[in-house]
């Protein structure tokens, strides 16, 4: 059995290719004559020796890599630059809270800071922070209670000595959300400039 | 100017942030429509380039009262409400018969538009070409053939060049499958011989890939016509302003992988790593072992090593002595 010519692979050319193999791409700068007879065989060779040519560098220059799906090609960056189709996006600009919390290096509250457990040196037990039983209501059923007398004579009308931790909290909880509200008014004044 | 439109709910909402400009962004989408005339040519030829693009293209059918170069805010229009950035608009009339023109946009104002005279002669369709047809959705391989592609200044050919790209792209991946490379989409321009300003056409033609054994490592290439064919004669272009197209062209921070230092891979594709050990301690190195140089046992042997040394030197000098008497 005579052997078969070798076909030829190799694609010859006064200026060689430019590839952009991350478009999958290859360009021909040399001058195309067509023959005007025959032009879709003459348009035929051009892109055989393209074709040629563009699978000769994908499969010489690229990382080949086989898996179960097939044999991939990895590809190189694009190096043909086209246009964005939309303006890339600006950075949102920090709220006031951002920039606060950066200036004082407030690190975002982990998980453990989050749970609502705490450990109560006096009883030497672990309390909830906050809730039934919570230590932010300590004090608030005791028997007895020590009474500033300066604070006694500037209290004003019809609040108790008793009740004073408490309402303390709530007021606290109550200015928490106005400052909550403000900044959000802020904010989508903000967004909408 | 479409509605500014506010989520009132997830799904709407999921739909917006899809829409919305990203640093790594979505693949373009296409639109194909037609003006107020249109030969069925260019009816044709839209049906093919649909096809070639699917599944990242939209179809209308009815007629749209357009002059893209004229007064493109329609095409505006159209582009914001399906957005598409893509657009590529049918028309013919008696100066410009078969025209198909491209648009591309850019934050839904139009970029940049070509407009290319399709050939009614030599016009093929998909169709009319009994052979196999490519998967839906599978990228192709391109050739740009011809100088006039290669034009340093900006001009018909070089913006048909990265028009032709940006539509036959598709959905991007850095990773391909060999089996997937089954057909090349061609665009020659002749070279023009010296006949003043006569701009040569852009032949494209799509070819499906053929490989067989060559008996060496890679194989041979053949090719067999597979539909659509055109031919174009370029038209009217217009290009955006240099403020626009650096603000389009405009790379986004963060995208580029920051390169790792002291990793390598080598021919094998193995991955190597150098990493610093820190300063060697040489006092513990170990050199030539003589019996000079031997380090002592403990405290008691260094303390009297002094004297070993004088021990030995009068012993030299009574050998020397009983030289002299010989």
């Amino acid at each position: 059995m005579e052997a078969k010519p070798k076909l030829q692979v190799a694609v010859e050319k006064p200026t060689p290719y430019t590839f952009d193999l991350g478009h999958i791409m290859v360009e021909d700068p040399n001058p195309v004559e067509l023959d005007h007879e025959a032009i879709e065989a003459s348009l035929a060779n051009v892109a055989r020796d393209g074709a040629q040519s563009l699978i000769n560098q994908l499969l010489t220059t690229c990382p080949l890599s086989t898996t179960k799906d097939g044999v991939l090609l990895s590809l190189p960056a694009p190096s043909n630059r086209l246009p964005r189709e939309k303006p890339v996006p600006e950075a949102k600009a920090p709220t006031k809270w951002e920039r606060f919390a950066a200036k004082k290096g407030i690190l975002p509250k982990s998980r453990e800071s989050r749970r609502n457990l705490t450990f109560d040196e006096e009883s030497g037990d672990w309390k909830r922070k906050w809730g039934y039983g919570g230590v932010n209501k300590k004090g608030e059923g005791d028997a007895i209670v020590e009474v500033d007398m300066k604070a006694e004579r500037e209290r004003k009308e019809g609040t108790h000595v008793r009740g004073d931790n408490r309402r303390e909290r709530k007021e606290n909880l109550r200015r928490n959300e106005r400052k909550q509200r403000k900044n959000s008014r802020d904010a989508s004044a903000n967004g909408r400039k | 100017m479409l509605r500014q439109v506010k989520p009132k709910n997830a799904r709407s909402k999921r739909a917006l942030e899809k829409r919305e400009s990203k640093v790594n962004e979505n693949p373009k989408t296409c639109l194909f429509l037609r003006g107020t005339t249109c030969s069925q040519v260019v009816q044709d030829a839209m049906t093919d380039l649909h096809t070639m693009r699917q599944p990242l293209a939209k179809k209308f059918t009815k007629k749209n009262p357009i002059h893209p170069f004229d007064d493109a805010s329609s095409l505006e229009f159209f582009s914001e409400k399906n957005d598409t950035s893509l657009l590529c608009f049918g028309s013919s009339s008696k100066k410009r018969p078969h025209a198909l023109t491209l648009v591309r946009t850019f934050g839904y104002k139009v970029f940049d538009m070509l407009e290319l005279i399709l050939d009614p002669t030599t016009f093929r369709t998909l169709g009319q070409f009994k052979t196999k047809k490519f998967a839906v959705g599978l990228r192709p391989m391109l050739l740009f053939a011809g100088t006039a592609f290669e034009s340093p200044v900006d001009n018909e050919f070089t913006l048909a060049k990265s028009m032709f790209v940006d539509f036959f792209k598709g959905e991007t991946s850095d990773k391909i499958d060999v089996e997937g490379l089954q057909y090349i989409v061609s665009l020659t321009a002749e070279e023009t011989t010296g006949e003043g300003d006569a701009k040569p056409k852009i032949h494209l033609r799509t070819y499906l890939i053929r490989t067989k054994r060559s008996g060496q490592r890679l194989p041979r290439v053949e090719v067999e016509e597979m539909g659509p064919r055109m031919d174009f004669a370029v038209g009217r272009i217009q290009v955006p302003d240099e403020a626009t197209r650096k603000l389009a062209m405009k790379k986004p921070r963060g995208l580029e992988e920051r390169t790792k230092k002291n990793v390598t891979t080598d021919s094998m594709g193995d991955k190597l790593g150098r990493v610093h050990l820190g300063r060697q301690d040489l006092s513990q190195l170990q050199t030539r072992k003589m019996k000079g140089l031997k380090r002592s046992r403990d405290v008691q042997a260094d303390d009297n090593a002094d004297d070993d040394g004088a021990v030995e030197e009068v012993v030299a000098e009574e050998v020397t002595k009983k030289i002299r008497k010989a």
